[in-house]
């Protein structure tokens, strides 16, 4: 393996003794995009800032390819930082701004134009040299911000929910172009967000965060098909996260139904969190599946059907089927085994929060 | 239809009353700085000589340098520190930064009396002596807050994250806030800066507090004008200042704005254009500054400081010496001379008794000398250092004595009467008798005719002398029977009024009046300047009169007692005294130079009484606090009656 672009190693912070972040481990590698998820106030921008040098840790210190940048402050660190309301410096001009970290590096004129056409075609805004800042949208902001910060060749790309502020059809056109310019420039991104959706169509790597620690690490897939624990499968897509009874190995009990599932090594009768993604469950005539209910909600999303079954305990499911069943009808849930993912109960406050971070 | 145009009448009544209301009195005061005559009252013609008085005139010129200099200074070094202190307050918490933009509001709020009594007991606590830097001081101080609250918004709406991104593009701090912030917040930092430089300019009393010897912001120099009147010169000088304000709002205003309504397809012109008048509102903020700059520069070109190991301070009346005895004194003597002015004996005593401002000579009248010397702020004066004290009549040495009974502290300087003026032709045309006696103002035939002056002493001073008595009196049936008779007399008086009798006697409003002596040479040239069809003359009456004293003193804690002795010698001289003479116009008490004015001038009986005339005369003396709260309380019955 190789050494990794970044290495967090056990930071701690906290701000008016509210802790933020606490004892974090994190390492990045090169060339790849990560992004630190989770809802605001998990500590994700913390960590961001910590990395980009606006923050100091109260422990633990920042390693940056093999050097311990803990105490650098923000101008010397090898990274540029794309904001979350871009913060564009609103008395220069577009050429002005993109040459901003070009012209206190002391850049010849001819090198700084270069980039900045370089810079402006990358984002697909060639010829934007002259405009002012508020005459272009938010998008196009977004784009110069881009610009400002890649034209300095970081090494490392942080950025902070920087789409947060455009609607969602310019969100999703950013969110490729992202994508496309991480793979051009061949640059390790690290990107914040509290938008899980983001997170799955971007990301090589996703970090869950909540309560200032790390949930789950992992790429998207495994992040969305095997939580780890509760947090995740809830904050991650949505999921019916049931109480249930490991009877034996590869045996689950729900409310009385048996499930046959995957997972082994829990041991017999213990008590276990079942999540089960609501386009998991198939809807069977009744006594055709494991538990029978009833459809008490049906509403039409477009690619599906949302509907909700009251099982005789009076649980709620979340279920999305192409197939219509109308309100009143009674149903049976079937779940294929593999679709059922057990996780251990977690024991206390503290556990809750730790999660599975070993 | 009907309503909607009274409604309009009624919007440009109102239009027009507020327009009159504010502009009248400028308007007034425009018109006077063109009146060739001093009057306030009479058209005397076209002239601009007061505008060439203004420039020439050096206390204006100093005063203009000092207004402008602190003015300059204060903002500019309010501004620097107002930045900063927003800043620090823009990063606080919540709790302490809504603290500190409250403390930092009360002193705009907080009576400007009490923040400049406290400033100058701050001053005078610590030990630095009132002058140039305790005005500057004082200015800065209390200019702050006003940038600080025009900076604040301004970093409000600055995204802190612009700063962070800077740095984050290789800025250090100090990069990032003057490549980044800075810009953003300088429109603030500018109005701060033009904010506090208005007031500055404006300021009055803070000034008037913490002020030393020797210097003048023009609000205070025209303050110290009161005493004689307010020279026209002010008016010239209050009017240039008005239209340079008035030209400077104009081209702010004027300046074009962002223009709306252009068709959105040409934005990219609209944007142009946006850009050029972005220029031009910078260029012309821009063109403010530099008139500042420049006006600033200017007067300091006009002005140099120079340290002399030779001073002297003198402390004196506004208007009461001819500028060029200053010059000639500094020539001859070597020595430098500050000079500064007060309005009243009432004002210039906590002066010299709190010692905040270490004067070496000083000129009060007769009473305050009587009560500086008793309260022992009077030193001795050697008078082996003062010849020319021969020059002086006896009779005023003599005068002297009711309030230096051995002639140690003073040496008088000026000196006039109180009388009766009276208007001859309408004595004449009304066949009025010629006033002679005070008794007269009692003669039921000049009803309505008759001005009082509106002072407790002068009042009492006129019915006790024609009552008999003595005019210093504390006795209280005698008092009594003066309030009696000043009663008495109020249904005959036209009006009670202090400055104005002269001019309403020149505009012949009213047959006779009281009146101080020491403006009969203006009155007189003023008749005669405007062609009047009548003349005003003065006669002393029989019973006797006040006769005042302004004489020289030198405080006891004069740290140059003898450039001061040289000073009271110089004045005793008699080509000096007479170009005084000249330039004031109050009576001189220097025989030698009465001997070398003009015949006419040297006979005017209003000006040099016969001394005979002279006998029943008194001068005012101090009488303590409890006669002056009778003196105080029976004037009220008096008034109220």
């Amino acid at each position: 393996m190789n050494q990794p672009l970044i290495d967090l190693v056990n930071i701690s912070k906290s701000f008016d003794g509210d802790i933020v972040l606490d004892d974090l481990n994190l390492s990045v590698q090169e060339n790849t995009f990560v992004t630190l998820l989770g809802p605001s106030g998990c500590g994700k921008t913390t960590t961001l800032r910590i990395i980009g040098g606006f923050e100091r840790p109260d422990k633990g210190s920042v390693i940056f390819s093999g050097n311990d940048i803990t105490k650098l402050p923000p101008n010397k660190r090898q990274l540029n930082t794309v904001f979350q309301k871009y913060a564009l410096f609103p008395h220069m001009n577009i050429a002005e701004n993109i040459a901003f970290g070009l012209k206190i590096k002391g850049k010849s004129k001819s090198y700084i134009q270069d980039k900045i056409k370089y810079a402006l075609k990358l984002v697909n805004l060639d010829g934007f040299e002259n405009r002012s800042i508020d005459s272009l949208s938010g998008g196009q902001q977004q784009r110069i911000a881009i610009a400002r910060a890649i034209v300095n060749e970081p090494k490392l790309l942080l950025l902070d929910e920087p789409l947060g502020a455009l609607d969602l059809k310019l969100r999703q056109d950013m969110q490729y172009e992202l994508i496309r310019l991480k793979n051009e420039l061949g640059i390790t991104f690290i990107y914040v967000t509290h938008d899980q959706e983001e997170a799955l169509t971007m990301s090589d790597t996703i970090v869950v965060m909540n309560q200032g620690y790390i949930q789950q690490m992992g790429s998207p897939e495994q992040i969305y098909n095997e939580p780890e624990n509760a947090f995740v499968a809830d904050f991650i897509g949505e999921s019916n996260i049931v109480n249930g009874i490991m009877v034996r190995d590869e045996l689950v009990e729900i409310f009385g139904a048996k499930f046959p599932c995957v997972d082994k090594g829990f041991g017999q009768n213990v008590p276990v969190d079942v999540v089960i993604r609501p386009e998991d469950i198939d809807l069977l005539q009744p006594g055709e599946g494991s538990l029978d209910g009833i459809v008490t909600h049906l509403i039409f999303k477009g690619v599906h059907y949302e509907m909700e079954v009251t099982t005789p305990d009076g649980f709620e499911w979340l279920v999305h089927s192409t197939d219509m069943f109308p309100v009143g009808q009674k149903v049976s849930i079937h779940v294929d085994p593999f679709d059922i993912q057990i996780m251990n109960k977690p024991e206390s406050e503290d556990e809750e929060a730790l999660g599975v971070n070993e | 239809m009907k309503t909607k145009k009274i409604k309009k009448w009624l919007e440009d009544f109102y239009l027009v009353i507020i327009l009159l209301f504010l502009y009248a009195p400028i308007f007034t005061m425009m018109v006077l700085s063109f009146n060739n005559s001093k009057s306030r009252t009479q058209w005397g013609g076209f002239t601009v000589k007061w505008y060439g008085q203004m420039f020439e005139s050096s206390s204006i010129m100093d005063a203009l340098y000092y207004t402008l200099i602190i003015a300059f200074l204060s903002a500019l070094i309010a501004s620097i520190i107002g930045t900063v202190a927003a800043i620090g307050i823009n990063r606080m918490k919540k709790l302490p930064r809504t603290i500190t933009i409250g403390l930092n509001n009360i002193p705009m709020l907080n009576s400007e009396i009490v923040t400049g009594i406290s400033l100058m007991l701050v001053f005078i606590a610590f030990g630095i002596s009132l002058g140039f830097k305790t005005i500057l001081l004082a200015h800065i101080t209390f200019n702050i807050p006003y940038v600080v609250l025009n900076v604040m918004p301004k970093l409000k709406q600055t995204d802190y994250s612009a700063y962070e991104a800077a740095q984050d593009l290789g800025a250090t701090p100090l990069q990032a806030f003057f490549k980044v912030v800075f810009p953003d917040i300088f429109p603030g930092i500018l109005s701060g800066f033009l904010m506090a430089f208005t007031m500055s300019l404006d300021d009055f009393i803070i000034t008037h507090f913490t002020r030393g010897a020797g210097i003048n912001t023009l609000s205070t120099l025209i303050y110290s004008e009161v005493r004689r009147g307010i020279q026209p010169s002010m008016y010239a000088l209050s009017t240039v200042i008005f239209i340079t304000v008035l030209v400077l709002l104009l081209i702010t205003n004027f300046a074009p704005e962002n223009q709306t309504g252009i068709p959105a397809s040409k934005a990219e012109a609209a944007m142009k254009k946006r850009r050029r008048n972005n220029n031009i509102r910078k260029g012309i903020l821009a063109l403010a500054a530099f008139t500042i700059v420049a006006s600033v520069s200017f007067a300091t070109y006009k002005k140099y400081a120079s340290s002399h190991s030779n001073e002297l301070y003198v402390y004196n009346w506004g208007e009461y010496i001819d500028p060029e005895v200053i010059e000639l004194f500094e020539e001859e003597t070597g020595i430098h001379v500050t000079y500064d002015m007060f309005e009243t004996n009432e004002e210039m005593y906590p002066v010299i008794e709190a010692g905040a401002v270490q004067y070496d000579v000083v000129c009060p009248s007769d009473y305050m000398i009587q009560k500086m010397a008793e309260n022992g702020l009077l030193a001795e004066i050697n008078f082996d250092n003062i010849p020319n004290i021969s020059n002086i009549d006896e009779t005023f040495m003599e005068q002297s004595r009711s309030f230096d009974p051995q002639n140690r502290y003073s040496v008088p300087y000026t000196w006039g009467t109180v009388g009766i003026l009276y208007n001859t032709k309408i004595i004449e045309e009304r066949g009025l008798p010629v006033p002679t006696r005070w008794s007269d103002l009692w003669n039921p035939a000049y009803a309505g005719e008759i001005l009082m002056q509106d002072s407790v002493r002068d009042a009492f001073m006129v019915a006790l002398k024609s009552l008999g008595y003595s005019m210093n009196t504390v006795d209280e049936t005698e008092l009594t029977q003066a309030r009696d008779l000043l009663i008495q007399q109020k249904p005959l008086v036209q009006a009670y009024v202090i400055d104005q009798v002269r001019d309403k006697m020149i505009g012949g409003e009213a047959a006779i009046g009281v009146i101080y002596s020491g403006e009969m040479l203006f009155i007189q040239e003023e008749v005669k300047n405007l062609g009047l069809d009548y003349s005003l003359e003065y006669v002393i009456p029989e019973e006797g009169t006040n006769l005042w004293l302004d004489s020289w003193v030198i405080p006891s804690n004069a740290r140059n007692k003898e450039n001061a002795e040289k000073w009271i010698n110089f004045l005793c001289r008699p080509d000096i005294a007479k170009m005084n003479f000249d330039y004031i116009t109050y009576s001189t008490p220097n025989k030698a130079a009465k001997a070398l004015l003009d015949e006419d001038i040297q006979n005017n009986k209003a000006i040099f009484p016969d001394t005979d005339k002279l006998v029943n005369c008194e001068v005012f003396q101090y009488l303590g606090d409890e006669a002056d709260t009778l003196y105080n309380e029976l004037w009220k019955e008096v008034k109220s009656n």
